[in-house]
């Protein structure tokens, strides 16, 4: 099977040049044959992908440990689901996935738009191909999946424990879901550049592909902050790791297009600008594969280093070059069809909001990569902590919360000073109120009460657009208010979903700004022993150490510390901290004994217990507490975001917005101006 | 809301799914068959204490001592773990490198050094890499003042961008300025309202 595999990686990387060839050709000579062969060529390495998939799953799933891959990542004792995870848990099989991916949204892309944009989709074709051809020759040159060793080994080496954990079975795919579907808004990019079609049209196509990518970086996001607050053990969700930053960085140039992109659709402005956010999308999505695989910027999320680095770093390159020096030689084209009016209105406030996004991107990349640049500039190696990070992002963070309660109100072209009384009397005055009620409970930490001031701010913006929206249809359709509501967001998803995306930032702010009133202490105790932690809100935990337990579960051997805990004298429950030991299939540890925290959680607070571990092979234990407020909004924050997201996304049958469509030109989007 | 450990509700369904059945259990495990010869006795002595991890000592005030933990907090461990001396020892438990930096901070505290000679001698020891943010001085000012001159500079451009715009384009009236305030509509400019409104949405 996995011979199969191989020969399957070997036809798609032919039929990859090939196709990548004659989808130029048939661009260039607009000869429809090519195209189609260009179009079935992507097909092919669908399927072909398909079945080295199958056959990597079916080697996984058989234990055949003569295939490195297979033995390097699992064991025979790993729990089918990890087994099945375990796909992309390696380097080898996560560019599988890659490609995989890929080429199913190339092909989705073709097949939904087939009559559509017709000068445009060989080029797109074409682009997919170049993208698919690159993953599959780093894996047969480079870090092929199905690699035989000399011998076979009785067992694997097993899955690392930190990954045996349920987020790490769906944080990886939607981070490389988000990655990997920024290649068609890419490709459509390149396909305009290349065919001069320059106006709203290649938008049309790749609304949808954008706000997939975004939502699925954001879910995957999400699910690895997730990940880490569970499973790392050291009572944070983010820690400015490079790997973590590699992904916060498309999501930032992502975020920035969603916005500018409304600017050229309703007024024909910032093209330039689009097309470079959308190149540098998908150029910082291939670096973040760069420094997760290179290992170029030590990090705890690079466990598997290769040679693959340089294949990314050249392809880094080439597609930065080609994308680029594609919008320097179509830049006379891009002009803007209308200018800006005013300072003080919607337009600029995006662009103020698109700045800093991207300086903040800016600032998030140079810090990263600060280490190798002071390394090549200095010869001295350094460390940028999180502190640094914190220090330029909070202040930069807190002005695009600012912006985002700004931009949807304030009116398009130039705002007079009516519009502005009307919209953002009651949203000021919640701030105002907020900010005055904060600092009369005293609350100390001056980001954490501009954070919430802020947050009342959006949040009342949010809710008075809805009221508004509601209140125009029950008056003038004379609706039901829930009725009006229904359809208030049914017939206007873009803007309302975009609330809805605004209303989970709020609550992220509002959970990071509860990092500031964060608790932590250490203890040692015997069993019935108890020590006492005091809440931010006033009330006291009383926690007392029940003992230490030792048992066998699954592939491991587990040692439990347990702790009942009251809060102010009233009984809550025994809370179970874990070491866990991992074991291979001969029933030898596989590694050092991993931690296992328990958390109890409400909307408030967590309470978070690491067993730090017993002193001298005794049921004394050593205990790290951690008071984490407001973290539950973290979760809930991303899953409003998502929400929010999908309902921008949910198809609608009225297309692009009127002046949208004006924009496109009526020659070869037929389907569109018949929509 | 608990959650002790979402990988053993995960185990529970796997093993109540069957899908665990295939792999050997670690009941037979050499862990398993220590705990079955020794117990834990009355003494309170773990049956199986190298699963528990390195063993650890007892954590004195002084280990939490907030000068300490400040300190450490700017300190980076050596290890290769990206973290600091803090966030390491109390978290990564198989790491010998954290606790072995903070048994030297305390020492160097305990000689009457002050946290600036503390974080000195660090530096002299294993270089600025040691160090959680870089000394604001000479080429690492750049990433210091980068957020400030890049704001400055967002902010210059998007000024002047839209100030030579405003310059070039024929004045138009505010949007909304010809547009009366809310609810100052005549019954006849709502029904011609709602009517295009009806259009659009069909």
């Amino acid at each position: 099977m996995t011979e199969l595999g191989n020969i399957a990686l070997w036809i798609a990387l032919l039929i990859g040049l090939w196709g990548s060839a004659v989808a130029f050709m048939a661009g260039r000579t607009r000869r429809a044959d090519l195209g189609r062969s260009a179009e079935r060529s992507i097909f092919a390495m669908w399927g072909l992908l398909v079945i080295a998939s199958a056959a990597l799953m079916h080697a996984l799933l058989t234990h055949d440990f003569n295939v490195e891959f297979v033995a390097a990542y699992t064991s025979r004792n790993l729990p089918v689901v990890y087994t099945w995870s375990a796909f992309y848990a390696g380097q080898k099989g996560s560019l599988l996935l890659w490609a995989l991916v890929v080429t199913s949204f190339g092909s989705i892309a073709l097949l939904t738009n087939r009559g559509k944009y017709k000068d445009l989709t060989p080029y797109v074709a074409g682009t997919i191909a170049v993208i698919a051809v690159f993953f599959i020759a780093t894996m047969v040159f480079a870090a092929n999946p199905f690699e035989r060793l000399g011998f076979t080994p009785p067992d694997g080496r097993g899955l690392n424990p930190q990954l045996q954990n349920p987020g790490m079975v769906f944080h990886p795919p939607m981070l490389y879901l988000g990655y990997t579907s920024i290649s068609i808004p890419f490709a459509f990019a390149v396909a305009a550049l290349v065919s001069g079609k320059l106006d709203t049209g290649w938008l049309h196509a790749i609304r949808r592909w954008t706000l997939l990518s975004w939502l699925f970086l954001s879910c995957g996001i999400i699910l690895g902050m997730w990940w880490a607050y569970v499973e790392l053990g050291w009572g944070g969700y983010w820690a400015w790791d490079p790997v973590e930053n590699a992904s916060f960085l498309p999501w930032l140039t992502m975020t920035a297009f969603l916005h500018s992109v409304m600017i050229q659709e309703k007024r024909g402005m910032l093209k330039k600008w689009n097309i470079a956010l959308v190149v540098g999308s998908f150029l910082l999505s291939i670096f973040g594969t760069f420094l997760t695989r290179s290992g170029v910027i030590s990090s705890v999320h690079s466990f598997s280093q290769s040679n693959v680095g340089y294949f990314f770093l050249v392809a880094l390159v080439l597609f930065a070059v080609s994308g680029f020096g594609l919008l320097w030689w179509r830049w006379p084209m891009l002009k803007a069809e209308v200018q800006l009016e005013s300072m003080v209105s919607r337009e600029a406030a995006f662009l103020y909001n698109n700045m800093i996004l991207i300086l903040i991107a800016l600032v998030v990349f140079v810090l990263t990569l600060w280490p190798i640049i002071s390394e090549a500039v200095r010869g001295t190696k350094v460390t940028v902590g999180p502190p640094v990070f914190d220090l330029v992002n909070v202040k930069l963070g807190l002005l695009l919360l600012l912006l985002t309660g700004i931009g949807p109100l304030i009116a398009w072209r130039r705002a007079s000073l009516a519009n502005l009384r009307r919209q953002f009397l009651w949203p000021t005055a919640a701030m105002l109120v907020t900010a005055l009620a904060l600092a009369a409970i005293r609350m100390s930490y001056a980001y954490a009460v501009v954070a919430y001031a802020l947050g009342a701010f959006v949040t009342v913006t949010v809710v008075q657009e809805f009221v508004r929206g509601v209140g125009a249809r029950h008056r003038l359709h004379g609706e039901a208010l829930p009725l009006a509501f229904v359809r208030l967001v049914g017939r206007n998803r873009r803007r309302y979903g975009g609330y809805v995306v605004h209303l989970g930032i709020v609550m992220l702010f509002a959970a990071f700004a509860g990092l500031a009133f964060k608790k932590e202490t250490e203890v040692t105790l015997k069993p019935g022993q108890s020590v006492d932690v005091r809440s931010p809100y006033g009330w006291t935990y009383h926690l007392t150490h029940q003992g230490i337990s030792q048992y066998s579960e699954l592939n491991r051997f587990v040692t439990a510390a347990s702790m009942d805990v009251t809060k102010d004298g009233k009984y809550l429950g025994t809370m179970k901290a874990e070491k866990r030991q991992y074991l291979d299939s001969m029933g030898q540890p596989t590694a050092e004994p991993a931690t296992e925290v328990a958390i109890r959680s409400d909307a408030r607070e967590d309470l978070y217990i690491v067993f730090a571990g017993a002193v001298q092979g005794t049921e004394q234990a050593v205990y790290k507490i951690v008071i984490n407020p407001l973290v539950w909004w973290v979760w809930y924050g991303g899953m409003v975001l998502a929400f929010g997201g999908l309902i921008t996304l949910w198809p609608t049958a009225q297309g692009p917005t009127p002046a949208s469509r004006r924009r496109a030109e009526p020659a070869g989007y037929v389907a569109h101006v018949g929509a | 809301m608990w959650r002790t450990s979402a990988p053993s509700l995960l185990a529970l369904a796997l093993a109540a799914s069957g899908l665990a059945a295939q792999a050997p259990t670690a009941q037979d495990s050499v862990l398993s068959r220590q705990l079955k010869a020794r117990p834990a006795d009355s003494l309170g002595r773990l049956a199986v204490p190298e699963a528990a991890g390195r063993a650890v000592r007892p954590v004195t005030p002084r280990d939490n001592a907030a000068l300490v933990v400040a300190l450490e907090r700017k300190i980076r461990c050596t290890c290769g773990c990206n973290q600091d001396v803090y966030t390491c020892r109390t978290t990564d438990f198989t790491c010998t490198t954290s606790p072995a930096m903070h048994q030297l901070v305390l020492a160097r505290l305990d000689s009457g050094m002050t946290e600036a000679q503390v974080l000195d001698a660090f530096q002299k020891q294993y270089g600025e890499m040691v160090l959680m943010s870089p000394p604001k001085r000479g080429f690492n000012l750049v990433i210091y003042v980068l957020p400030i001159v890049g704001l400055g500079v967002g902010l210059g451009l998007v000024v002047g961008v839209v100030k030579r715009w405003a310059t070039a384009s024929p004045p138009a009236p505010p949007e909304d300025a010809a547009a009366p305030e809310a609810g100052t509509a005549t019954p006849e400019e709502i029904e011609q309202l709602k009517r295009a409104l009806e259009k659009f949405e069909a």
